[in-house]
């Protein structure tokens, strides 16, 4: 992780080789944003924070783009957009084709019981497929051990839209240190019952049994991403937001 | 002897040429109410019949007053002014076919049918290749997105005519396949084994369902 100031490239910028991780053995890994040209360029291809993970030998480039492009293992909140024969046609976002989802992707699911869905619920699921070929496809159990993991249909609740950076933050193992995101406990510690799903295509899941809390849920998340808020002032939201809806 | 003259030396759809007991429909004609006409747009031939060897000796054979068909001229219609032998190619059920795939989907990819035996078409047929036509084994578990990839060049055979918008296609030998392939990175591979192609200059490996070459 950088100390100093971090490190903003444009595309096709030239990296300085010094800040280049090398190991004797591990070989170095490119994460989202850089492109590799053969025999020894590194060129990134977005705009954004480049970061060096030494331990990992390994350095990929943090930005925050407007358009969800759809990565095999992400997290998705997507709306059912109609059922066909063997899947269902979802919407990870507009204006973009759907993903499809298959009936026997969810959890115990067989030919005769299938999920019964109707065209508008919110589900969340992983991306089993997505290349620039083809149309995504998603899948709501673990293939491999046949469990849900907590995908499937979303019930009740509000969604929130939010930037695509800050969906990655939200989803960070560490997301307090490392996302710089509190305002979640912040409510969490002030006492309101609320469970969130969050998705990597830029929507955030509240469900709560009380709408207040939902919609406060909602408000923190939306003013801490639009006005990027640091961990302070986060919590000084949050406590604002407490004392004008009670 | 059928003189020129009466019928048009270049001719649209519909046109009338003759009547069928001067003329001997060839392609590019069809036959109405007796009467010849034009199916293409393109240049009239009249072929004049190979001459029946006949017994000329033999005078008191009873001979027909009317001209049989074999000793009719054939007319035909044909789109360029080349000899009547070049037909328009069209792949049939068995042809071995060379495509370009234009677009894959999870349960088929579509082709463009660019070579038909060893002629090249003038026009590109559309052809499909089915998720159960890729393999002969395993054809439950194949993944379209494994065996082909927009841009490849395969090898297949023509199994069915197919409905209006494309002929069926099939790779389910060990000799049809992908036969030219280019990397993400944009070069070209070359084949390691029967489902795998190598970019030489990266090293990395792509799957596809490679032909055995001969």
């Amino acid at each position: 992780m950088s100390s100093e100031s971090p490190l903003v490239v444009l595309p096709g910028e030239t990296i300085d080789p010094s800040l280049i991780p090398t190991h004797k053995k591990n070989p170095l890994r490119l994460g989202p944003g850089l492109r590799h040209i053969p025999p020894s360029e590194i060129v990134p291809t977005v705009a954004g924070q480049l970061v060096v993970d030494h331990r990992k030998t390994s350095m990929w480039i943090e930005y925050n783009g407007g358009r969800y492009i759809p990565s095999q293992g992400d997290l998705i909140i997507g709306q059912i957009a109609r059922s066909a024969t063997d899947f269902y046609y979802v919407s990870l976002s507009p204006y973009t084709p759907n993903a499809t989802l298959p009936h026997l992707a969810f959890e115990s699911a067989t030919k005769k019981t299938r999920p019964q869905l109707a065209s508008g619920e919110l589900v969340y699921a992983r991306v089993s497929l997505a290349n620039r070929h083809m149309d995504p496809e998603l899948e709501c159990v673990n293939s491999s051990t046949g469990k849900a993991d907590g995908l499937g249909p979303l019930k009740d609740g509000m969604v929130f839209d939010v930037s695509l950076g800050f969906a990655r933050r939200l989803l960070m193992a560490k997301s307090r240190e490392e996302g710089k995101v509190e305002v979640l406990e912040a409510l969490g510690e002030e006492g309101l019952a609320f469970e969130t799903a969050v998705g990597r295509n830029g929507k955030v899941w509240v469900g709560s049994e009380s709408v207040k809390t939902a919609v406060m849920v909602g408000r923190a998340l939306r003013e801490t991403d639009e006005k990027g808020l640091g961990v302070e002032a986060q919590r000084k939201l949050v406590k604002k937001l407490v004392r004008e809806m009670r | 002897m059928a003189s020129t003259s009466s019928s048009p030396s270049m001719a649209i759809p519909g046109q009338f040429l003759g009547p069928v007991s001067k003329f001997q429909p060839g392609p590019g004609t069809h036959i109405h109410e007796s009467n010849l006409y034009s199916s293409l747009l393109g240049v009239v031939n009249i072929t004049q019949p190979a001459k029946a060897p006949g017994p000329a000796k033999r005078l008191n054979k009873i001979i027909n007053t009317q001209t049989t068909p074999a000793e009719l001229p054939t007319i035909s219609v044909l789109r360029s002014a080349g000899s009547s032998d070049k037909r328009e190619v069209l792949p049939e059920v068995g042809n071995i076919v060379l495509c370009r795939v234009i677009r894959i989907m999870p349960r088929q990819a579509v082709v463009a049918i660019l070579i038909c035996g060893d002629t090249v078409l003038e026009a590109e047929w559309q052809g499909l290749i089915r998720v159960q036509d890729v393999r002969a084994t395993e054809k439950d578990r194949v993944k379209i997105y494994d065996s082909f990839r927009p841009g490849d060049i395969v090898r297949a055979e023509v199994i069915s005519l197919g409905d209006q918008a494309s002929y069926y296609l099939s790779t389910a030998r060990n000799e049809l396949g992908v036969i030219m392939a280019t990397s993400e990175a944009g070069n070209t591979m070359y084949p390691v084994n029967w489902k795998e192609y190598k970019d030489p200059e990266t090293g990395l490996s792509e799957p596809r369902k490679v032909a055995k070459p001969y």
